[in-house]
């Protein structure tokens, strides 16, 4: 199979999504991203993120929970799906190979 | 980060944001979007600020936008509410296919029925639309068009009243006007005449056209050889059609061969070489000149300088005017040019004959010409007609094709219970009103498109017998003409339309819960489909009564006694005919004993003026005939005596008049009466007897004033031979024998007088066959909708007729009940017809002077023939139904 494709910033949405568990839908998913980077992330760039991971297949969604402050409409609840939870492995462990393989000087020298 | 203190939902985003979301956002996602970024402005609101998360609201929106998208139709965004099917989506179409050929194949019996009678008045409308197109396109064709103009007359008495219009004129008016009137680009003069044409040892009559050489240039007639410039600049040249170059010669390669001619009136003329300058096409149908063959026209000097040849009338003249010139200009100044130049002949004419009318020339457009009664096409043009002819054709196809609607209308309607449930699924399965009107509508086209095939065959197979109703050579190919074409299709869908629409209508307005509980009927009366019945034989029972009426009087043309006995005469022609040839040639004939009787006359029709009681001026017929010609036809002498050939004065001397010349002179005791033809010297008649008037026209002129002579300096036209009963073969071999002998270089022709006379009234015969056909066809049309009527009425009745045949209704009680309502309907429709049609027939009979009386058994026979058929129509069915079994009937529930 071919390796799956993940952008630096779909790599980390993906990931929010997955820590927030059930509780991942636009506002949490950008509110956590900013708390967690700790830089401004744009609503829209968030939005249309999920919205490619969706399309990729890493993530499903379901609609539900309507609350007065959102003037009575529904969340859309995403999910990190099995291909998702495949591709997030994968990356993790090319960084984890990456990492393995990196001389013991240099990683000195990175101070850790 | 620091709360402030803060409830929710008490500031709001920027509305513009808000709005320009609702609008462009995708709709896919929009429900979430404007939930999550109003749930983060109110964060934002809480951790940066009112101004900062207006600014980012606003940001997210706009990048947010997606103006363009559409939403996607899929598992994972399901739209919400429920979504109609295209109306025209494929799969529908083909359910309405399949609906629409599962209705027409199980109902064969109405298809069949709208089938027929659409496509009979299908057919009928579309004969009629080539019919009216070949008589608008008359003469339309030649290149100059519109600026070829006839030149015509008016006759103004001195009292200012216009007493007669002519479309003829004479050897002056052509090169005169063209010569003074600088806007009159060239002159085309056409005169009608007859020469004797030998082939072999034959001598036939053939029809000539004599005309000016720029014949070919004013008017459009392709020629296939010679040079249409030069064709007829040389006196004895000719040109030829191409047919009568295959006749003469075989062949149409003929340029510089001769041809002998002679002409057939002239005394004394011989036969001259022509030589053949040009062949031309066969002229079109829809063309008012039509020729074989084609002369110079020769005027001898003496003529052109004679200055009454302004009044000698009998050719036409056309001219082709510059273009954009303005007609009245021209026409005035024509008449000053006339006025100038006939400025003495006038005044001649006012002393010398008491010609006293001013004359006038007018311009008339040649393609007017052809449906023009006033101005016809005469004189050697050819195909004159009468626009009444495309009306009443039209209106008879109306008539047929409104029928044809009519049955689809009201079977359709009728029938519609039975789909009624149909209507219901549909409708309870989201099928719209405009979906199912749509559907209908449909129908009714591929229906009306079935009709149309059809229709397109039948007049392929009677155009032969049309045209020769028409008197026209029409043919399918005439079809490939744009505007015919369209012609064609809005009469196809103006039908659909027509058929289709109220059906629809009605169709798609059932309530769908009536329809399927069963509780469903048909409102009440059926005002409509009863009218339309009425209507409908309305139609049919004028045109009965139309046929009806003109049958008659054709009966009375044709059978009614002329006053004299034309039986077993044969009439032969021959030209110039002197006195001493016709003595001759009589006893000659009387020889064979077959031949009873001889008498003479002169050719074609005399007439002419003389002055009666002094000075009174009379017009009158005026006959050249011998002393037998009265008592051949047996016609007797009322007072006085006939001609006598032992007294020779009586050539010179004496006249004898019909009782019409003597109702008009006023005379008391018409013997001994003075007849003054005072422009000839010396030339008084007295009249010696009185002829009982006789219709020596057609009945469809009235008895004019008519006068006989023997004047020796006239010559005989016309030989009539009564032969005896029986020796028809014999009698024509010895006149024709005898004939030839006397008169080696004239064309022999017999006719019998008989026959001739009843050819006279072939228009009617015409009319006579074309009413018949359209009545019968409309009678048809109509019967076939009334028997599905009937059907219908009587299928949902079977139930009530098992009902009443258990309690012991008789049969013919049980056919009563269901024709009645039928029958009552076409006694109701002759309200209509009756009035209408004693209008319309009173009009047309005042054509004839002499005419049947409107009979009202004329109307009891029409109303007596539309109730049997439409009796034998729907007792067949009604008589079916009160036969059945009442058992079969009403065992099923």
């Amino acid at each position: 199979m071919k390796r799956a494709f993940l952008g630096e910033f779909e790599e980390v949405v993906l990931l929010t999504v997955a820590v927030l568990d059930e509780e991942a839908y636009g506002v949490t998913i950008t509110q956590e991203l900013e708390q967690k980077i700790g830089r401004a992330v744009g609503f829209s760039t968030v939005h249309t993120t999920l919205q490619r991971l969706e399309e990729k297949g890493y993530l499903s969604s379901r609609m539900g929970g309507a609350t007065a402050e959102r003037g009575g409409r529904r969340k859309r609840f995403f999910m990190v799906t099995a291909t998702g939870r495949k591709a997030l492995h994968e990356v993790k462990l090319v960084r984890d190979e990456l990492w393995r393989a990196l001389p013991p000087q240099t990683l000195q020298l990175m101070g850790s | 980060m620091n709360m402030r203190p803060y409830s929710p939902g008490t500031v709001k985003p920027p509305r513009w944001a808000e709005k320009l979301l609702t609008w462009w956002g995708h709709p896919d996602t929009l429900e979430e979007v404007q939930g999550d970024l109003l749930e983060l402005h109110d964060y934002w609101v809480q951790t940066v600020g009112e101004k900062e998360a207006n600014r980012r609201y606003g940001i997210s929106v706009l990048r947010l936008l997606r103006p363009f998208a559409k939403p996607i139709q899929s598992h994972e965004y399901p739209q919400p509410e429920y979504r109609t099917t295209f109306i025209l989506s494929p799969d529908m179409l083909r359910n309405y296919l399949t609906i629409a050929w599962r209705t027409l194949a199980h109902n064969k019996v109405y298809t069949f029925i709208n089938v027929i009678g659409l496509s009979i008045g299908l057919a009928a409308a579309m004969l009629i639309m080539l019919y009216t197109k070949d008589e608008v396109s008359y003469d339309q064709f030649h290149a100059n068009n519109p600026n070829i103009y006839r030149i015509t007359t008016r006759n103004i008495t001195p009292e200012g009243k216009q007493e007669s219009v002519g479309g003829n004129t004479g050897y002056f008016q052509g090169p005169k006007f063209s010569e003074g009137v600088p806007e009159i680009q060239s002159f085309v003069r056409i005169r009608n005449h007859r020469y004797d044409i030998k082939q072999g040892t034959e001598v036939t009559s053939q029809q000539v056209l004599f005309t000016d050489p720029n014949f070919f240039a004013v008017f459009s007639f392709p020629l296939l050889s010679g040079n249409p410039q030069t064709a007829l600049l040389q006196p004895k040249s000719v040109v030829i059609s191409d047919e009568m170059a295959k006749k003469q010669f075989g062949t149409t390669d003929v340029l510089g061969k001769i041809i002998q001619f002679k002409d057939s009136y002239a005394e004394n003329s011989q036969f001259e070489p022509y030589t053949v300058t040009g062949v031309a096409q066969k002229s079109p149908q829809n063309s008012s000149i039509k020729f074989d063959v084609l002369v110079p026209l020769v005027v001898s000097k003496e003529d052109m300088e004679n200055k009454t040849n302004w009044f000698n009338i009998f050719l036409n003249t056309f001219v082709l005017l510059e273009p954009k010139a303005d007609i009245s200009r021209v026409a005035s100044k024509m008449n000053q040019i006339y006025l100038a130049d006939a400025k003495e002949t006038i005044k001649e004419m006012a002393t010398k004959y008491g010609f006293k009318s001013k004359v006038e020339y007018a311009l008339q457009p040649f393609t007017d010409m052809h449906l023009n009664k006033e101005l016809p096409a005469d004189n050697g043009l050819v195909d004159s007609s009468n626009p009444v002819y495309s009306y009443i054709l039209s209106g008879i196809a109306l008539f047929i094709l409104v029928i044809a609607c009519i049955n689809f209308v009201n079977l359709t309607v009728a029938r519609s219970l039975k789909r009624a449930k149909e209507i219901g699924i549909r409708k309870v399965v989201g099928g719209g009103r405009t979906q199912l009107t749509l559907q209908f509508l449909g129908e009714s086209f591929l229906l009306c498109f079935c009709a149309f095939a059809f229709g397109l065959i039948l007049v392929q197979l009677v155009l032969p017998t049309f045209n020769q109703l028409s008197n026209k050579a029409l043919a399918l190919s005439y079809l490939f003409d744009a505007n015919l074409v369209a012609g064609y299709i809005a009469l196809f869908f103006v039908t659909g339309l027509l058929a289709g629409f109220y059906p629809a209508l009605v169709l798609s307005s059932f309530n769908p819960v009536q329809t399927l509980y069963s509780r469903f009927r048909l409102s009440g009366r059926n005002y409509l489909q009863k009218s339309l019945v009425v209507l409908q034989f309305a139609i049919a029972s004028f045109l009965i009564i139309g046929t009806l009426t003109i049958h008659a009087q054709f009966d009375y043309l044709t059978t009614k006694s002329l006053g004299y006995d034309d039986t077993h005469v044969i009439s032969v022609e021959k030209s110039g005919l002197k006195h001493s040839e016709a003595k001759l040639f009589r006893e000659e004939l009387l020889k064979n004993p077959t031949i009873v009787s001889v008498a003479l006359k002169n050719g074609g029709q005399w007439g002419t003026i003389a002055k009666i009681n002094g000075e009174t001026q009379q017009n009158f017929t005026y006959e050249t005939v011998d002393p037998t010609y009265l008592s051949l036809f047996r016609i007797p002498v009322v007072k006085g005596r006939n001609f006598s050939a032992d007294l020779p004065t009586d050539s010179t001397q004496s006249v004898l008049v019909n009782e019409t010349f003597v109702k008009e002179s006023g005379w008391k005791n018409p013997l001994g009466q003075v007849v003054d033809f005072w422009y000839n010297p010396n030339e008084k008649y007295r009249v010696v007897g009185v002829v009982k008037d006789h219709h020596f026209e057609s009945l469809n002129q009235k008895i004019g004033p008519q006068l006989f002579t023997m004047k020796p300096g006239n010559s005989y036209g016309k030989a009539f031979i009564k032969i005896k009963p029986g020796s028809e073969t014999a009698s024509l071999n010895y006149i024709e024998k005898t004939f030839k002998k006397l008169f080696p270089i004239n064309p022999y022709a017999y006719t019998f007088l008989d026959e001739d006379n009843r050819s006279k009234y072939e228009a009617e015969a015409k009319w006579k066959q074309i009413m018949l056909f359209g009545a019968i066809l409309t009678i048809f049309i109509s019967c076939i909708g009334l028997f599905g009527l009937a059907t219908l009425s009587a299928e949902r009745r079977t139930k009530e007729i098992g009902i009443r045949k258990v309690m012991g209704a008789s049969v013919s009680s049980l056919v009563q009940l269901l024709s009645s309502d039928f029958l009552r309907l076409v006694g109701f429709s002759f309200l209509l017809a009756f009035p209408a049609a004693w209008y319309a027939i009173r009009a047309w009979l005042e054509n004839y002077p002499y005419r049947i009386d409107i009979s009202i058994w004329t109307f009891v026979s029409a109303a007596i023939l539309s109730i049997l058929i439409a009796l034998l129509t729907v007792s067949f069915q009604s008589i079916k139904a009160a036969l059945g079994n009442p058992i079969t009937s009403l065992r099923s529930e």
